[in-house]
């Protein structure tokens, strides 16, 4: 066996980058790589539950699923036959940050996803029907049911964010919003939502794969060129919040779950910071992988935690100190007082017991396969790319990700576990069986 | 605001290529090789003709404690230096079970990918197995079935498992087990099937830049200490059906959502009618705008997606309808959807469904081929159901040829509304009477 290292490496994208603004403000990425007759579009809005109102919870999202529903020149139902109907794979995702969508297809197909996205992009708003949103907001409705509500633990995420930021915070709120908000929701409001956020100008375009800039930037100029930018964008609320919590806060359900559960969350650094990508090794030494501290002392050492439900990891927020979770399920016959105590002693073991080489180099290892899965398709590299060119103003940056997480030390998951993790700022979320089983 | 009207036509396409293959028959055992040059992950999975099949009367989970146990030491290593010495590769070991095979995939940087394959093979081949590890593995397995089984959906699966391929047969129960008969599986039953199945070569997938990776070391790396022949394949179970429909219900008090399972028997995966059967799904409930999608999601807002296909391994197939709907409507939905099944049985698809099922499925042997894990995933299909190399090539030509009278022939010969197990997983008091005055069908309590 050779030994373990973390390999050096200049930079997390190998790949050349292009970018170009047009007059309108849309700002165009293209990464080209002719390995496979594949290209990706793929845009990113900066728009998201964030920037939601009382009141209006769950409508950035809502609004996602109307732009599948038809524009200007494109029927209702012609934008998914016409994606998959040329060979493609599409979707949208929403999440508190920003709302993204994106098409893979035969590279002879990247104009027809381009003109598909600028419609969608200037001429949504005479298409949109009462009939379309009724419609849809049922599937919304549908998916919260399928996804937070029938599932057992399923409100954990909606719980913890209430828990971890203030009322009024625009992470306060899920993504997916509340049954009363999306049963008021009116048409004009989703029009009014279209003209203020869907310009060109509070967008990024990038496109990955098998095709040029110049062709690229050309398309961009033809389809999205004529679209007009609006004046003034509202900015979300304010996320500013001083970092971690100053008090403990502490839930406890009672449901119909099939074991005791822990979740225990903090505040910690906002993504793309230093602080936040020794949070992100962090995670990986705490809870990645059966190498693990968390594994390895309460699965497989005191073995009063699951194997298969032990983890922790970093929800990568860029607008206010990003959450970190740490979650446990209890074993058969185990109390969840005695799994809490062997969570609380594991997290404070990261400041008292230094992260060894070994530890560190496992860590960065798992990071690297996980960073290189995700720029191994053209969607992955144009989705990152998107990211990076909206939440700090160049996708170049995107390359630097992988380098800086290699260069965390030690000290410095120590100093991000004293700054974040302590007990005093924790979010403690317990899940306990109905029937009182197993505990 | 200027939006251009007219919808662009396609450019040129660039001819389809799969990857090109290599073999090398080394130590007794076969590496088949995809090149993919310039990634910087490569992915490498041993295939073991020793699925779920293979398992005992009342046992049935016994491969999957088996897939579990092997990273619980080895004859080299205790377990937390295993996972240490495994994962500072960068590496994760993803051992499966199906019903056709064991498989143990593992994907590192291409660097890293021999010493991960050795890791591997180490843990297949010499696992460790201490009784007091394999009963404490069995027993947190029962315990993460019983948590699976709480969620909506695998009491449903069981259910119309049961019914389609017999409660008595491996084949009607689940495919990893249920808590009972993992909770039945003892060390000798795992050490057995570690004896007769793991220790044949089996066949090493690996897909990467094969200008770095040496095939020939990953091999005998895989193979080292191996011995015996391929297995003979087990003739298919034929497709009995029902003569009328049954309806059986799971109770799941409280539930916000009935979770569907409609489906009944069909061929096994050599079946000729294949392609023709997978376009005639993909019309009636694969591609988004697919007739259930539409007309439950699009139309009525009763599910947030619906889906019907054909599944099929080397000996049986199946076809299915899965989806999760408002428990108000479950009984309109299920109207709903027997509606359009029976429609395209009896008057098949058209031309303009049947030319975006066409080119959704050829274009997606681009499309979702791009990745390391991918083209393993592809390469094992090969190799499972005995099919040659340019296998994708004529795939696609034939998704691409096939014509609208051998897709509705074939959806007139392997849908059978009238014969369709309906499983209906959901609040029973809530459903049951509107239900049983639906006629659909006699309406059964489940007994899982």
């Amino acid at each position: 066996m050779t030994s373990p290292s973390a390999p050096v490496v200049a930079t997390g994208y190998p790949w050349p980058i292009e970018t170009t603004r047009l007059d309108n403000g849309l700002r165009v990425v293209v990464s080209e790589d002719r390995t496979a007759p594949v290209v990706c579009v793929n845009l990113w809005y900066d728009v998201g539950s964030r920037h939601e109102p009382a009141g209006q919870t769950g409508f950035a999202h809502l609004f996602e699923h109307l732009m599948f529903e038809g524009s200007q020149h494109v029927a209702k139902t012609e934008h998914m036959r016409l994606v998959q109907g040329n060979g493609g794979s599409l979707n949208a995702t929403t999440n508190p940050d920003r709302t993204n969508y994106f098409e893979t297809m035969p590279a002879e197909h990247l104009e027809l996803a381009l003109w598909l996205e600028a419609d969608r992009m200037g001429g949504l708003v005479p298409a949109l029907t009462q009939e379309t949103l009724d419609n849809q907001r049922e599937v919304v409705k549908n998916e919260r049911r399928q996804r937070y509500e029938n599932v057992p633990y399923g409100d954990a995420w909606l719980r913890l964010l209430a828990l971890l930021y203030p009322e009024g915070h625009p992470y306060h709120h899920a993504t997916i919003g509340s049954m009363e908000d999306l049963n008021a929701a009116g048409l004009d409001t989703f029009k009014a939502f279209h003209q203020q956020y869907y310009a060109p100008n509070n967008a990024v375009l990038t496109v990955a794969g098998d095709a040029s800039p110049a062709e690229v930037f050309a398309l961009a100029e033809k389809y999205f060129g004529g679209l007009e930018p609006v004046a003034s964008i509202p900015s979300a609320p304010s996320a500013h919040l001083p970092g971690p919590a100053t008090a403990p806060a502490r839930e406890t359900v009672t449901a119909a779950v099939p074991a005791p559960r822990l979740y225990l969350a903090h505040r910690t650094h906002q993504f793309g910071t230093a602080g936040y990508d020794a949070i992100t090794v962090l995670a990986a030494v705490l809870g990645n992988g059966r190498g693990s501290r968390l594994y390895q002392r309460l699965a497989d050492g005191a073995r009063i935690a699951q194997p298969d439900y032990i983890g922790s990891y970093g929800v990568d927020l860029a607008h206010a100190p990003a959450p970190l979770i740490i979650t446990a399920t209890a074993k058969d016959g185990v109390s969840v007082e005695t799994l809490e105590e062997g969570l609380n002693e594991v997290i404070a073991g990261l400041v008292t017991e230094p992260v060894t080489p070994e530890e560190l180099s496992r860590a960065k290892a798992l990071l690297t396969t996980a960073w290189w899965r995700q720029v191994s398709t053209v969607g992955g590299r144009a989705d990152t790319l998107s990211r990076y060119a909206t939440q700090f103003g160049d996708p170049g940056v995107a390359g630097y990700r992988l380098p800086q997480w290699l260069a965390v030390t030690a000290d410095d998951v120590t100093d991000a576990a004293k700054y974040a993790l302590k007990p005093e700022s924790r979010v403690t979320l317990t899940y306990l069986p109905e029937n009182g089983e197993s505990a | 605001m200027t939006l251009i009207a007219t919808r662009p036509d396609p450019g040129e396409a660039r001819p389809y290529t799969f990857p090109d293959l290599q073999r090398v028959t080394v130590a007794g055992g076969t590496v088949i090789g995809a090149h993919l040059p310039g990634q910087a992950l490569a992915s490498a999975m041993l295939l073991l003709d020793a699925g779920a099949a293979r398992e005992s009367a009342g046992r049935e989970g016994t491969a999957t404690v088996l897939a579990k146990s092997l990273e619980e030491g080895t004859a080299e290593r205790d377990s937390a230096a295993y996972a240490i010495a495994l994962e500072s590769l960068g590496a994760e070991l993803s051992p499966g079970v199906d019903w056709d095979t064991f498989r143990v995939g593992v994907s590192a940087p291409v660097p890293q990918l021999l010493d991960a394959v050795r890791l591997a093979a180490e843990a297949v081949r010499t696992p460790r197995l201490d009784p007091a590890d394999v009963n404490r593995v069995r027993d947190d397995e029962v315990t993460a079935l019983r948590m699976d089984w709480a969620q909506p959906g695998p009491r449903a699966d069981a259910a119309l498992r049961a019914d389609l391929f017999g409660a008595a047969e491996r084949f009607g129960r689940p495919m990893h087990g249920d808590p009972a008969s993992v909770a039945a599986v003892e060390v000798d039953d795992v050490l057995a099937f570690h004896r007769a199945w793991l220790r044949r070569p089996g066949v090493l997938l690996v897909a990467g830049d094969l200008g770095t990776l040496d095939l020939k070391a990953l091999g005998e790396a895989a193979f080292a200490g191996t011995e015996g022949e391929p297995l003979a394949v087990e003739p298919p179970l034929g497709v009995p059906l029902r003569a009328e429909r049954k309806i059986i219900l799971v109770d799941r008090p409280g539930s916000v959502q009935s979770t569907l399972r409609i489906g009944h028997r069909a061929p096994e995966r050599a079946t000729p009618d294949y392609v023709a059967m997978t376009l005639a799904a993909t019309v009636l409930g694969g591609a988004f705008t697919s007739r259930l999608n539409h007309l439950i999601r699009e139309v009525k807002g009763y599910t947030y997606g619906i889906r019907g296909s054909y599944a099929m391994s080397r000996r049986f197939g199946r076809f299915e309808v899965a989806a999760g709907v408002q428990t108000a409507v479950t009984v309109p939905a299920i109207v709903d959807t027997l509606g359009e099944i029976a429609r395209t049985e009896q008057t098949g698809v058209t031309e303009d469904e049947l030319a975006v099922a066409r080119s959704w499925r050829a274009g997606q042997l681009s499309v979702e081929m791009q990745t390391p894990g991918s083209i393993v995933g592809a390469l094992s299909t090969l190799v499972v159901h005995g099919l040659p190399d340019d296998y994708y090539e004529t795939l696609r030509r034939q998704y691409l040829e096939t014509t609208l009278a051998e897709v509705s022939a074939a959806a007139g010969a392997h849908l059978r509304p009238h014969g369709l197990t309906l499983v209906i997983e959901g609040d029973a008091a809530v459903i049951r009477d509107e239900l049983v005055a639906a006629e659909i069908g006699d309406v059964v309590d489940s007994e899982i």
